[in-house]
């Protein structure tokens, strides 16, 4: 029996643990077995095999029982989930429904997640923009939260480094306030959005309309062909994963990459309830973890732990592992765990329409990438009442419509014959948020899930400064469309709660100081140096940019840092 | 006979989907599966009436040909909420008796001018009961969606493009 055991306990032990197979596990996964580490990726949800779990793919809208529209009795039962964009009939078999995991609210936050191999990087929006040392710098300089322990030169090589293997297309903008990358060819803006690049670009000093840099592959290189993935085909059902590999997500890239290796282990359906910590040996030794499926508990161990289990369950995992050194949660020395949590202001959008000279072009096939502006405000020094801003999405498009206020064959006649319309331009914003104390998520003292794992309470809100922030945008925008000879300007605010913008970030704070951070410049857990978390979890502040492909680069980078102290023996 | 060919023989088509037959075989009672909606065979052929009237078979397929009043009454039993549906049955029996009531003749005996005149009127939503504006509402924007989104008019009539694999910004407008 004693023999079992030990074979037991080797047939449990990794050289590394990934805690979450989304867009920041994937890329742990894959950099760590890539160079020979055995790695156990863990994943609470069920297996998404690329292209054969993709069950609507290749559907057309009228093989739907519902032409896309989600039945109202999912929508009732699962309200949080169903006020999210993406949540379709065609998809929603790639989102976590409200009470397959519950949490407490203690302010409104919609927390949108999806719960299975290749996470949200199924049903990500795509949009990849750096970061800039005017990000990096920001809290310093504006003495918020505490100073970034990395700067823009630390992380540029590891941008490079996910966007060559991932496929980013876009254009070299040369702007300051977002680096060039390593980009594939761009989609060329339309008439009406270049006619807005111009009148911008004219008329205001530091203000840019640029195609935003998207994990879409306009044309692939022999990495991604490698990898089984090919063109994008435009057809902008991303959403229901893509069987051209068109677009980036674990499912398609990192995880069938790191399969390959033969140093990956998946484990789906597994929940972690907490990482073991060794009081002896002063480090953590590996993850408690229950199978879903028979609820059995099941201890793994490894020498080095990834936490990306994205970042409010990132904190959730951190909380729950308490032991006599750690009695607070892991790492959790200061105090600060679960705090300064953030997100992106995505409160107001602005349309317009165009009628004029370029309604001589329209359209034609689909564009899989929008326009971007980066942040203007406050860019170089502090210029507004508000602290830090905005970038904003923005895109013009012309469809086709039918007059319905006819019955009978008319009617018909009009929606057999369609009418080309007019040009609709739309921008919506995503502000910077200031983090703050109290923007908090701790555990319930009383309340377990199915799992034994302790509900979350989330605790975050708007301030004064997102309002501000959202009227400076309105403002902006509405004089910025007008300039450009736009009509029919109207503002909007879209009342939702935070979350919906789907950029969680922070709690597990990176900074210099033991005392006011949890993470080193490595990510690695000031306080137990062999666990490291790469996910928004993260995030000391948010900036404006799409998350994702910041949590790439530091996790391959991160990835690589443990692999070099494992060789020399540190970790 | 193969097994996947008595599946197919057994579900109905709608605009290109596929309902499952109410299994009561109860003649008195809707040919589709229904959770919330209790409509009758006869109100089903009232439904369809109404439909083929907002969309009549002309040198392209109808709306009855093309089963778009099950559809309107699939997507009202799942989507609607209970008083959406509620108003719709009252609404869809307010306008056999509006036809009763103006042309002394049920809606399906009424002339397709007298049918068009009714739910054009209707429509216009003056000095019209509530229930029927609202279920004229809801009929049509089915109607009109599972027109507009079925196989003829997607796939034969090549308005919709599943795989277009380019994009061009400044296509012509003279082009089309």
């Amino acid at each position: 029996m004693p023999q079992l055991n030990t074979d037991s306990i080797k047939e449990r032990t990794f050289d590394a643990i990934v805690i979450g197979s989304g867009i920041s596990g994937g890329w742990s996964a894959k950099e760590l077995t890539e160079q020979g580490i055995k790695t156990l990726l863990l994943e609470r949800g069920r297996d998404v095999k690329h292209i054969e779990d993709y069950p609507t793919t290749n559907k057309l809208p009228y093989e739907f029982d519902h032409r896309g529209e989600v039945p109202l009795e999912i929508r009732e039962k699962a309200p949080i989930v169903s006020r999210c964009y993406a949540f379709r009939e065609d998809t929603m078999h790639f989102f976590l429904k409200d009470k397959e995991h519950e949490y407490i609210q203690e302010k409104p936050f919609d927390w949108i997640r999806g719960y299975q191999v290749g996470g949200k990087s199924l049903i990500w929006a795509r949009q990849t923009q750096r970061w800039s040392d005017l990000d990096f710098e920001g809290p310093k300089r504006d003495g918020f939260v505490v100073d970034w322990p990395i700067r823009y030169a630390d992380i540029a090589p590891w941008y490079s480094h996910v966007e060559k293997f991932a496929g980013i297309c876009g254009n070299k903008d040369g702007l300051k306030e977002l680096p060039d990358g390593e980009f594939l060819p761009s989609y060329p803006l339309n008439a009406i959005e270049d006619h807005f690049r111009e009148q911008v670009s004219k008329k205001y000093k530091g203000r840019y309309v640029i195609r935003a840099r998207a994990a879409h592959i306009s044309k692939p290189e022999p990495i991604h062909l490698e990898q089984g993935r090919g063109q994008c085909q435009n057809r902008t059902l991303c959403q229901r994963g893509c069987p051209f590999g068109g677009y980036f997500s674990s499912n398609a890239s990192t995880i069938p990459w790191a399969m390959k290796t033969g140093n990956l282990t998946l484990r789906p359906f597994s929940v972690v309830h907490s990482i073991i910590y060794d009081e002896q040996k002063g480090r953590a030794t590996g993850v408690r973890v229950i199978d879903t499926n028979t609820k059995e508990e099941i201890e793994y161990f490894a020498k080095v732990i990834f936490v990306n289990a994205s970042a409010l369950n990132t904190n959730l995992v951190l909380l729950n592992s308490t032991s006599r050194r750690f009695p607070n949660g892991l790492g959790n020395d200061s105090g600060l765990l679960g705090k300064y949590v953030a997100f992106h202001h995505y409160g107001g959008r602005v349309s317009a329409r165009y009628e004029g000279e370029l309604d001589k072009f329209r359209t034609d096939g689909r564009n899989p990438a929008g326009c971007y502006i980066p942040r203007f405000r406050n860019v170089y020094r502090q210029e507004t009442d508000f602290l830090r801003g905005y970038a904003a999405g923005f895109s013009a498009s012309r469809g086709f419509y039918s007059d319905t206020a006819p019955i009978g064959e008319q009617l018909k006649e009009n929606l057999i014959n369609r009418k080309l319309g007019g040009w609709h331009i739309g921008s919506h914003m995503m502000g910077e948020t200031i983090p703050k104390e109290s923007n908090y998520v701790k555990l319930d003292p009383g309340k377990k899930d199915e799992w034994g794992v302790p509900l979350l309470r989330v605790n975050v809100d708007f301030d004064n400064n997102d309002e501000k922030m959202l009227r400076d945008y309105f403002d902006q925008f509405s004089e910025m469309y007008a300039e450009a000879g736009f009509t029919d300007i109207k503002t909007s605010r879209t009342e939702n709660p935070p979350g919906l913008d789907i950029h969680e970030m922070g709690g597990v704070r990176m900074g210099h100081d033991p005392k006011t951070s949890l993470l080193n410049k490595w990510n690695q857990l000031h306080a137990c140096k062999n666990v490291f978390v790469t996910d928004g979890a993260c995030m000391t502040s948010t900036s404006t940019q799409n998350p994702s492909l910041t949590y790439m680069a530091f996790s391959a980078r991160s990835a690589n840092y443990a692999i070099d102290q494992m060789k020399k023996g540190n970790l | 006979m193969q097994r996947r060919t008595v599946i197919k023989n057994f579900v109905i088509m709608a605009g290109g989907i596929a309902l499952l037959p109410s299994c009561s075989g109860d003649r008195k009672k809707a040919s589709i599966l229904l959770k919330n909606l209790n409509t009758s065979a006869e109100q089903e052929a009232l439904l369809a009436e109404i439909a083929e009237t907002i969309l009549p078979g002309t040198d392209a397929p109808g709306a009855k040909s093309m089963n778009l009043h099950l559809f309107t009454m699939k997507m009202v039993d799942d989507c609607h909420t209970a008083e959406e549906q509620k108003l719709f049955t009252k609404g869809l029996n307010k306008i056999d008796q509006m036809a009763e009531d103006k042309y002394g003749a049920s809606f399906a005996k009424c002339t397709p001018e007298q049918r068009k005149e009714l739910l054009v009127q209707v429509a216009e939503d003056k000095d019209v009961p509530k229930e029927a504006a609202a279920f004229l509402r809801i009929t049509k924007q089915r109607v009109i969606q599972g027109f507009t989104n079925s196989k003829y008019v997607m796939t034969d009539l090549k308005q919709y493009e599943m795989v277009p694999g380019r994009y061009n910004g400044y296509f012509p407008v003279e082009k089309n």
